[in-house]
């Protein structure tokens, strides 16, 4: 059995854990606010433009452009950006993601094709460092702050279209969360190269019928990287509010479970610390009965 | 004189939204200019002053570094990725090494499409 001192000192660790946590919980939730803010921000610049590709690409499914798939090509080069967070302490997040690319690389690579890596965030980095061996191609962390800037998308939609046109990519496919509330976060894979035909939505725009200048092909080739360089850039916000988001109920629950192991902690404090009274108690009664 | 709707988006914002006359742009083939009720169009813009009119007067200028262009219905959307109100830049600040670190041939763009403005 401890003795009351060793159940004080577990009692008052266990306190300052809980503060720990308990502020770690306000930081996040403040975070989580301006990233979702953030996130809403972009919206309306995605929205559109996603909306003007899809419309175009649908008119356009019979041609071939720039950015469509490759058909002549057997050994396929794919690269996965894989983004995760730089700091741990956020429940399941980083594991989701890691999982996540290591099944779909696995899935890849037994389909004969290779690939190779982008990481944005550490903890991603850090983990399949081993696992991805030499096929990383680039590394960035530290990219919130103090907040994610869209250079940083247009810098790796760069680099992905370098390799795309210069035939060394043929696939790439964005890992990132998907936010959906604070509670609740998926991770997904979209794919940005290339251009997914099948991607344009439900509802149809193909009866507008647009007067293009120059002509329709050079404003696709000038909005298809815009269009990626946005996508790349949604997703990285929407990663930051869901490790914020995923960080809140990690530390949430890290609080509470601290409360219970305070309460148990005090309760069995309180009635070892009466045993012993009592065997005191005890002694000294029996031992005057004895004389 | 009737009017239509300009919105101009950029990734970090909304960055206006009104219903204005007549609005020119800077379009990689030349300049142009869109009323209301114009055909569905779909252009790109180089780098230039975006000129926005209400009730014959000029209201507002902007400093683009291009964009795309989208007019349907009687509405007309703006996406640029970098837009700057020129009264808060001037000739000047536009070639300073703080104010942004783009290459040398966009900062000539930049200077001359402004220098454009204020002599015309």
């Amino acid at each position: 059995m401890p003795s009351l001192k060793d159940l004080r000192n577990r009692i008052s660790s266990v306190k300052s854990t809980k503060k720990i946590t308990s502020a770690m919980k306000m930081v996040a939730a403040a975070k989580l606010k301006r990233a979702q803010d953030n996130a809403e921000k972009t919206r309306p610049y995605a929205r559109k433009l996603s909306e003007i590709v899809s419309s175009l690409v649908d008119n356009n499914k019979s041609k071939e452009f720039k950015y469509s798939e490759k058909k002549t090509k057997k050994n396929k080069n794919i690269l996965l950006i894989v983004c995760s967070a730089d700091r741990g302490l956020c429940g399941g997040f980083n594991g989701s993601i890691i999982k996540f690319s290591k099944k779909l690389s696995e899935k890849i690579i037994r389909s004969g094709y290779k690939v190779s890596y982008i990481f944005v965030g550490k903890k991603a980095y850090q983990s399949l460092q081993r696992y991805c061996g030499e096929s990383i191609l680039e590394f960035f962390y530290d990219i919130a702050n103090p907040s994610i800037k869209f250079d940083l998308a247009k810098s790796i939609r760069d680099k992905i279209l370098e390799l795309f046109l210069n035939n060394s990519m043929d696939e790439c496919h964005l890992i990132y969360t998907e936010f959906k509330s604070a509670i609740s976060q998926t991770v997904q894979s979209m794919q940005l190269l290339p251009l997914n035909v099948l991607d344009a939505n439900g509802e149809n725009n193909s009866n507008r019928s647009y007067d293009f200048e120059p002509s329709e092909e050079e404003i696709l080739n000038e909005i298809i990287p815009k269009n990626i360089a946005i996508q790349i850039h949604t997703a990285l916000l929407e990663n930051l509010a869901s490790e914020q988001g995923s960080r809140m109920t990690a530390m949430d629950n890290a609080t509470r479970n601290a409360n219970d192991m305070i309460d148990d902690l005090t309760l069995f404090y309180n009635r070892s610390r009466q045993a012993l009274i009592t065997k005191e108690l005890i002694e000294i009664i029996s031992g005057a009965e004895a004389v | 004189m009737k009017q239509f709707k300009l919105e101009i988006i950029s990734p970090n914002e909304i960055f206006f939204e009104k219903e204005i006359d007549l609005v020119i742009f800077p379009g990689s083939e030349g300049d142009f200019g869109i009323l209301k009720n114009h055909m569905p169009f779909l252009t790109s813009l180089r780098v230039g002053i975006v000129y926005i009119y209400l009730d014959k007067k000029l209201i507002e200028t902007f400093l683009v570094t291009g964009g795309i262009i989208e007019v349907s219905g009687n509405k007309c959307s703006l996406l640029t990725e970098e837009i700057i109100n020129t009264n808060s830049v001037s000739s000047e600040t536009v070639t300073d090494e703080s104010f942004n670190k783009d290459d040398t041939n966009l900062k000539k763009m930049k200077d001359k499409a402004l220098k454009k403005l204020y002599y015309s």
